[in-house]
């Protein structure tokens, strides 16, 4: 810890805070994906809320604040939650998120009456319990760093020796079942590790924004990967990151850590969702724009005589004719008929596909795209196409009769 | 009418609100959002506070209120984006709202009177002493709000009953008959803010957010139809302000943790009891279902 605040440049005590956010960030991206892509975000935020009434029992029997017997009542009072609102869930009709408004109240509700009862039996030493709401990073000891990061190696240790076991449950539990692992303790294990993931982080950001820990690195490594294993790894790279990025700009601001972490992860699974390449809004809003933008100039080639009724209308035109596609005077030019032609065969290429897609062997699952049939599903599909178009010359002549039937002889 | 009285009032007329709109939310999961919106708010309550240095009713309602609003509409953009589904939509724009907010007062206004417990906590112990002139008689400020926003609620609730039902069960019919759900969604959650907002000033967070939540999931595990559903919620959460309150007085206790944990025994009880959900009913049912049969 010494070499490391001195690599850091900081304070003794600002590099505990970092460190302890390093563990955080890690352990809550990791063990945060599994709860959110199970569709259980906000199991975290009850466990969080949970831990109030644990760690004032914790005080209530041993009658001093040492932070290894409230992180035990936290971890205890969180798994009890965590149980509960698996309970509830299994018992039927309340759907979870009912379950864990109900968990996460009852137990709050409980934990405020356990706090008036402590200030009101005029024990000078529970002040400050609640700071476990709001988090103190600023008291975390070395000890307590250390304490966390055992309870980290142990956990995401568990979750590497068992991974292939959790990832089949959390996709698909039928099937882990039917293959005979032991589902309903996997589930249990899983939530366990949640609880572990929120007793680190609530001596750090605290149980309010806790929840925010085990969401930002998952939601943020999903936009850039897609298989399971790179989303993990991502997850606590992110977690890491973010933690540390924000504890170290809370200790240069003198702010507090919690709050800074928690915008800085926001920041990041914001800029993710606008930006990651090819899932982003941004991405997605503009393959929308050239995915309009084609089928209006396929609309003018395929009809230039039709009269200009729209503002786009008028720009397509204006788009065409200066690429030479389209003549003064709103006739094709030859290039322009080029164009024509090659937009009608795709057409009728996108229509044989429509009609006689299920009949065409494809080496694996793949997305057709109606603009680059070729392309998104190989030359040797659209080879197999054109030949059952041309065996099924008869029956295609047929729905060529129809308006956009294709004209596939041009 | 005597504190003790009013302060079941008050409570109860908090349940009354929650009551008729919790169950839309627990029906069309998104029970938490009620949750959220409770922590969202405290950026707008700090906000107010450094613009114009007031902690009056009126502008720190009117400011939560927009936070609570950004709060829910927020979510609601983020989920229609399809990337994120809506409990990590819930949990992404929640704390970064409550962030927003602890910043604020650690930052600019540590040291006066809005520190977090009260707009956490709230304290409903003080309704009493907070009141207003009205034509000549002293009432409860509370109590005006709070009656305002149970007026609101019921004309809502009463008004679009049928379209409210429609799209809470069946969102695609309610849209095939031009029902707007997207809208009606959206108003249900704007309603559920406001109310929230203005029960917070009274009760405290923590009480809200119950209120919402755990007496609909009540009425839920006992009945199938709605109406019977919102009046059986609407009435466990008054039984959880009367004997909440009367819990809480002699033990000294917090009131509104009192009540909240009295809503939630309602819950347990319905939980295993409950005639056709219940898990100890159904066990028995079961048990006698497999008796052996004559034979």
């Amino acid at each position: 810890m010494d070499r490391l605040s001195a690599a850091l440049g900081l304070p003794y005590t600002d590099a505990v805070v970092v460190a302890g956010a390093l563990v955080l960030g890690i352990t809550s991206g990791v063990l945060g994906a599994f709860a959110v892509l199970r569709r259980r975000s906000l199991v975290g935020d009850a466990v969080a809320h949970a831990t109030l009434p644990g760690v004032c029992v914790a005080f209530l029997v041993a009658g001093v604040k040492d932070v290894p017997g409230l992180l035990l009542g936290a971890a205890v009072a969180g798994m009890v939650a965590a149980l509960l609102m698996v309970g509830i869930e299994r018992a039927g009709r309340i759907r979870p998120d009912a379950a864990i408004g109900v968990v996460l109240s009852g137990f709050f509700a409980f934990g405020v009456v356990l706090l008036t009862h402590l200030s009101n039996s005029s024990d000078a030493d529970q002040a400050g319990l609640e700071n476990y709401l709001f988090g103190q990073a600023a008291g975390l000891l070395e000890r307590d760093v250390a304490v966390m990061a055992a309870l980290a190696a142990v956990a995401l240790v568990v979750v590497g020796v068992l991974r292939r076991a959790l990832t089949t449950t959390l996709f698909d539990p039928a099937f882990a079942g039917a293959i005979g692992l032991p589902v309903r303790a996997l589930e249990t294990l899983m939530t366990a590790l949640l609880v572990v993931a929120v007793v680190i982080g609530v001596r750090v950001v605290g149980a309010i924004l806790m929840v925010a820990m085990l969401v930002v690195p998952t939601v943020t490594a999903r936009q850039l990967a897609d298989r399971f294993p790179s989303v993990l790894v991502l997850a606590g790279l992110i977690g890491a990151a973010v933690g540390v990025t924000g504890a170290l700009t809370a200790t240069r601001g003198q702010l507090p850590t919690g709050p800074v972490v928690v915008l800085t992860g926001f920041a990041v699974a914001l800029a993710a969702l606008l930006l990651a390449p090819g899932r982003g809004v941004l991405w997605q809003a503009r393959r929308l724009a050239s995915r309009r933008r084609i089928v209006r100039r396929d609309a003018v080639l395929a009809h230039p005589d039709a009269p200009t009724t729209s503002l786009s209308d008028r720009l397509i035109r204006a788009g065409l004719r200066r690429r030479g596609l389209l003549a003064a005077d709103g006739t094709l030019t030859a290039t322009g008929r080029a164009a024509a032609a090659e937009t009608a065969e795709r057409r009728a290429l996108w229509s044989a596909w429509l009609e006689h897609g299920p009949s065409i062997r494809l080496p694996d699952a793949r997305e057709p795209d109606p603009v680059d049939l070729a392309g998104s599903l190989g030359e040797d599909a659209v080879a197999q196409l054109r030949k059952v178009v041309s065996g099924n010359a008869s029956y295609s002549a047929r729905i060529r009769s129809r308006p956009l039937g294709g004209s596939q002889d041009e | 009418m005597s504190d003790g009285a009013l302060i079941v009032v008050i409570a109860g007329l908090v349940a009354t609100a929650c009551g008729l709109l919790g169950p839309f939310l627990v029906l069309r999961r998104m029970a938490l959002l009620s949750d959220a919106v409770s922590h969202a708010v405290l950026p707008g309550i700090v906000a107010v506070w450094l613009v114009a240095q007031t902690r009056a009713p009126l502008p720190v309602i009117i400011g939560a209120a927009a936070f609570a609003v950004l709060c829910v509409l927020g979510i609601d953009a983020l989920r229609a984006t399809g990337l994120v589904a809506s409990d990590a939509a819930i949990a992404l724009v929640f704390p970064a709202l409550f962030s927003l907010g602890v910043l604020g007062v650690t930052r600019y206004a540590a040291g006066i009177h809005l520190d977090l417990d009260s707009t956490i906590y709230g304290e409903i112990a003080f309704v009493p002493f907070d009141t207003v002139w009205v034509g000549g008689y002293e009432v409860a400020r509370s109590g005006l709000v709070l009656g305002g926003v149970v007026l609101l609620n019921v004309v809502l609730v009463g008004l679009m009953w049928k379209e409210l039902k429609a799209t809470t069960f069946d969102p695609q019919f309610g849209a095939t008959v031009r029902l707007r759900p997207v809208l009606l969604s959206r108003l249900l959650l704007v309603a559920s803010a406001v109310t929230a907002v203005a029960a917070f000033d009274a009760v405290g967070a923590i009480l809200v957010v119950t209120l919402l939540i755990v007496p609909a999931a009540t009425a839920y595990l006992l009945t199938d139809r709605l109406v019977v559903m919102v009046a059986l919620a609407i009435g466990i959460g008054w039984v959880g302000a009367a004997v909440g309150y009367a819990v809480a007085l002699p033990m000294d206790s917090s009131i509104a943790g009192a009540m909240g944990l009295v809503c939630t025994a309602c819950f347990v009880l319905a939980l295993l009891l409950s005639p056709r959900h219940g898990l100890l009913t159904r066990r028995w049912r079961r048990a006698r279902a497999g008796a052996p049969l004559p034979g």
